[in-house]
């Protein structure tokens, strides 16, 4: 309570103001410009539109915004800015209207605000003061920490002041406050000196994608935060500071996943490159449930500063109990981009080749007197320079084992390590697959479509028209009498038409011999009898009893007399005289067929 | 109700996302991508154009560029799906953080493909990251996630064809009646009378369907003005019951109402069918 207390108040006007002012307020065309509105309030309190209300000339950008608590006598005021980038595109002086915020609920008018937009400005309007980001690539791997340089130029007279609030503004990155540095050094910009401010820090992306990121901060005159270092002579302006929030242009950082192919046991998230140097165990010689401290020490031979690493998990073997690591990783100055504007002037500490150690520390219990050396201990990472997995498995050290006092309550710890079920295996995001995979002609079932159930009536049709058959075959094994009538139809058909092509071409034997196959083969069935046995005589009874002794038996007759002559006589008739008796026949043929 | 409309989203590139790809207009659609994709399409000439696309796809999903590998997988799913497609076409959509579609797009490849562990293990990720329930199965529908969809279909005709068969065909063959006709007509009628429950699943899990977007309202009634229910996050599960007009009502675990079409992603979209 005593400490709440202690903290000087926060001044909450009851009468919110706004400011608004163009930086600078005379450009060329083309050139860039801020519009600042401030207000003495707390940000959350301000309702910022979305969109203010510009000439149709002036090119309007969201910019960074942001809060800062200004020591007012004994208490502190909040000062809240939002910037706009501007750029004009032609002459002329432009305002932005006037417009009204709601502040603490309640409404705020914003005052207009002039830009002049000429040719050629005057020479004492300087362009407006703008931090640099300066990132040492902009391709990165999600997960890969990058040294962040956030550099505020110096005033004119080698002046220069501090940084308030200062901080990287995007989405899916991660800064690591707890490794940020500052200082003050001279540099040289297109040939000029000046001192600069740097603020560094760690930069880690934790999404994929093209991320967007920008540094800001309030200048702050003499007032510093924290430690700093200052390299050659420069001036500290003194007198009120004036909080100006200062931005800088956005960098695009293109972030990859980490590929899935190669990954190697013990990865925990260690991207660069990094060396694993000689372990160190407490002593060689030890007694069965004795612990034992193992030192690992990993080097970092990039440029890359070291973010978070991740001690690799204990691992679960049969003869030790291992415990969870304990790691440290001690801040180390980073080397500016070579890419930098601007160019350091006198004496600077060089980056070393080794820019920091992480020391991970095991306990180790030999649960037996079998152990000969301590577990490897799989350990991995990913190397960006490379894209590949490189394995960094921390070794074995040979070890003595003597038997302990205590070994029956060592079997106790050794039952839950070899019982113990594997770990819930953690859930990852998977990669994407090789191949497309199981390929289909659509999602929906195939039961859902038309074409199914009508190719099901395929195999329905089938068996029911096999069925069928069967039957029948059966039907007629029963009633042989009903082949026999169907062979002779078609029998008495096709002499039938062989009589008529004989009758036609005047083939007067053809003729007779086929009138009197048809006549057999018409009766037949009625015996049943070979139709090659039958005689006349078997024909006439088939005959309606006029007929028997009508016209239509003496043709049957005279047919059979004149074949059975041709066949049996020595003075064949002459047959000629039976095509006359063609339409006789006919109706003779037609009476048997009836019968069939 | 067009089918079409169910689910349907801008991507950046102005093309529809793939769930509901399947449509006689895509290619138009497909030539403003192939202008894109012609430099790519040209090295891949001997390999089909899904393939190809697929390929694209993945080159683009390594290069970060997930709206471009997004709409090259929706195009290869589109002309023909297949599970890897569609479970890289979840990984793009969830790069982006459409949390909808990712999980659509890994529901559909399961569909295709239940032995697709990959897309399972994303989908128990992204359930597990966005705090999102999986659709509650009956136990008919376990049954048919065992299988791929279309091969249940075929399972049952083939089977019942077997048992018609081994019935008549001795018979009819003038062949005695042994005793392994008789176990495969059994074994087939097994098979057949075990296959119609996964049928069954089968087609009741065709109405799973899954929100796409963030805070989709829930209404009351079918009408723009409707009073909203509750807010739907994306990937939350439902059933379509039945379709009125540019509405749909679902029934979600908790509650039943009507939300927009465009807004629910079916697992088995269908052409020329209601969702209900």
């Amino acid at each position: 309570m005593s400490l709440m207390i202690s903290q000087p108040q926060i001044y909450i006007s009851d009468a919110p103001k706004a400011t608004a002012l163009f930086d600078p307020p005379i450009v060329r065309p083309g050139e860039l410009a801020f519009y600042r509105v401030v207000f003495n309030a707390l940000e959350e309190s301000v309702e910022w539109p979305g969109k203010i209300t510009a000439p149709p000339q002036l090119e309007v950008r969201p910019g960074a915004h942001g809060q800062l608590l200004q020591m007012t006598g004994a208490g502190l005021e909040p000062r809240t800015s939002f910037n706009h980038r501007i750029r004009a595109s032609g002459l002329g002086t432009f305002a932005v209207p006037e417009f009204v915020v709601t502040v603490y609920g309640k409404p705020v008018t914003v005052p207009a605000a002039h830009l002049e937009v000429v040719a050629q400005p005057p020479a004492n309007v300087r362009p407006p003061l703008q931090l640099t980001l300066e990132l040492p690539v902009a391709n990165l791997y999600v997960g890969q920490a990058a040294s962040a340089r956030i550099v505020m130029p110096g005033l004119p007279g080698l002046a220069v002041q501090g940084l308030g609030a200062p901080q990287l503004s995007g989405q899916g990155i991660l800064v690591d406050l707890g490794a940020a540095r500052q200082r003050v050094e001279m540099a040289t910009r297109d040939g000029r000196p000046m001192p600069i401010y740097t603020y560094e820090t760690t930069l880690t992306p934790i999404m994929t994608g093209k991320l967007t990121v920008f540094a800001q901060g309030f200048t702050a005159g003499n007032q510093f935060s924290g430690s700093i270092v200052i390299n050659g002579a420069t001036t500290i302006p003194g007198g009120p500071p004036q909080y100006t929030l200062l931005e800088s242009d956005p960098i695009e950082l293109n972030v990859r996943p980490l590929p899935t192919e190669g990954g190697l046991p013990g990865f925990t998230g260690a991207i660069g490159s990094f060396a694993v140097g000689p372990s160190k165990l407490a002593t060689n010689v030890l007694r069965v449930g004795d612990p034992v401290k193992l030192t690992v020490s990993v080097i970092n031979r990039s440029d890359a500063p070291f973010a978070r690493l991740v001690a690799p998990p204990p691992p679960r073997v049969r003869d030790w109990q291992v415990f969870a690591a304990t790691d440290y990783a001690p801040a180390q100055p980073v080397p500016p981009p070579r890419s930098s504007p601007f160019t350091i002037l006198g004496p600077r500490a060089q980056p070393e080749a080794m820019q920091g150690v992480v020391t991970f520390n095991y306990t180790l219990i030999p649960l037996t007197e079998t152990a000969r050396a301590t577990p490897p201990i799989p350990f991995s990472c990913f190397d960006p320079k490379s894209g590949n997995y490189a394995d960094l498995t921390i070794p074995s050290v040979p070890v003595t084992v003597n038997p302990g006092a205590t070994p029956a309550d060592l079997t106790a710890l050794t039952q839950p390590v070899s019982t113990a079920g594997q770990p819930e295996q953690e859930l990852v995001l998977h990669g994407l697959a090789a191949s497309r995979g199981r390929t289909a002609a659509s999602l929906v079932p195939p039961q859902q479509q038309a074409w199914f159930p009508l190719m099901q009536l395929a195999p329905a049709a089938f068996f029911f028209g096999l069925w069928n058959w069967d039957r029948r075959r059966r039907y007629l094994e029963h009633h042989p009498d009903i082949l026999l009538r169907r062979r002779a139809r078609r029998a008495l058909r096709r002499q039938r038409r062989i009589l008529q092509h004989a009758a036609r071409a005047a083939d007067a034997p053809r003729f007779a011999a086929a009138a009197v196959t048809a006549m057999r083969v018409a009766c037949a069935p009625r015996y049943p009898a070979e139709p090659r046995a039958l005689v006349g005589a078997d024909i006439l009874p088939l005959l309606p009893e006029p007929d028997r002794s009508g016209r239509p038996g003496e043709v049957v007759r005279r047919f059979f007399t004149v074949t059975d002559a041709a066949r049996f006589g020595t003075a064949p008739p002459n047959p000629a005289d039976l095509l006359p008796l063609q339409p006789d026949l006919e109706r003779v043929l037609q009476q048997l067929e009836e019968k069939l | 109700m067009k089918p079409s409309s169910l689910s349907s989203r801008p991507s950046r590139l102005g093309l529809r996302p793939s769930h509901f790809g399947f449509r006689p207009s895509f290619g138009l659609r497909y030539s403003a991508f192939g202008f894109l994709l012609l430099p790519f399409l040209s090295l891949s000439a001997f390999a089909s154009l899904p393939d190809a696309l697929f390929q694209t796809g993945v080159a683009a999903y390594r290069a970060a560029d997930y709206s471009v590998a997004a709409a090259a997988f929706r195009q290869s799913v589109a002309l023909q799906p297949a599970s890897g497609a569609l479970q890289a076409l979840g990984n793009a959509e969830w790069q982006q953080r459409r949390t909808g579609d990712a999980i659509l797009a890994w529901e559909q490849a399961l569909w295709l493909d239940p032995f697709n562990e990959s897309a399972r293990q994303n989908l128990r990720f992204v359930r597990k990251t966005a705090q999102l329930e999986a659709p509650e199965l009956a136990w008919y529908e376990v049954i048919s996630t065992w299988l791929p969809v279309s091969w249940w279909a075929w399972i049952a005709g083939g089977s019942l064809w077997l048992a018609v068969a081994m019935v008549l065909l001795p018979g009819i063959l003038r062949r005695r009646k042994a005793t392994w006709h008789q176990a495969i007509a059994a074994v087939a009628l097994m098979v057949f009378l075990l296959s119609i429950p996964a049928l069954l699943g089968v087609q009741t899990r065709a109405r799973i369907g899954f929100v796409l977007e963030q805070d989709t309202p829930l209404r009351l009634t079918p009408t723009l003005e409707a009073q909203s229910i509750t807010r739907l996050a994306p990937g939350d599960p439902a059933r379509s019951v039945r379709v009125r007009g540019r509405y749909i009502l679902i029934r979600t675990s908790r509650t039943v109402g009507w939300i927009e079409q465009d807004q629910f992603g079916l697992t088995c979209p269908t052409k020329g069918r209601k969702a209900g």
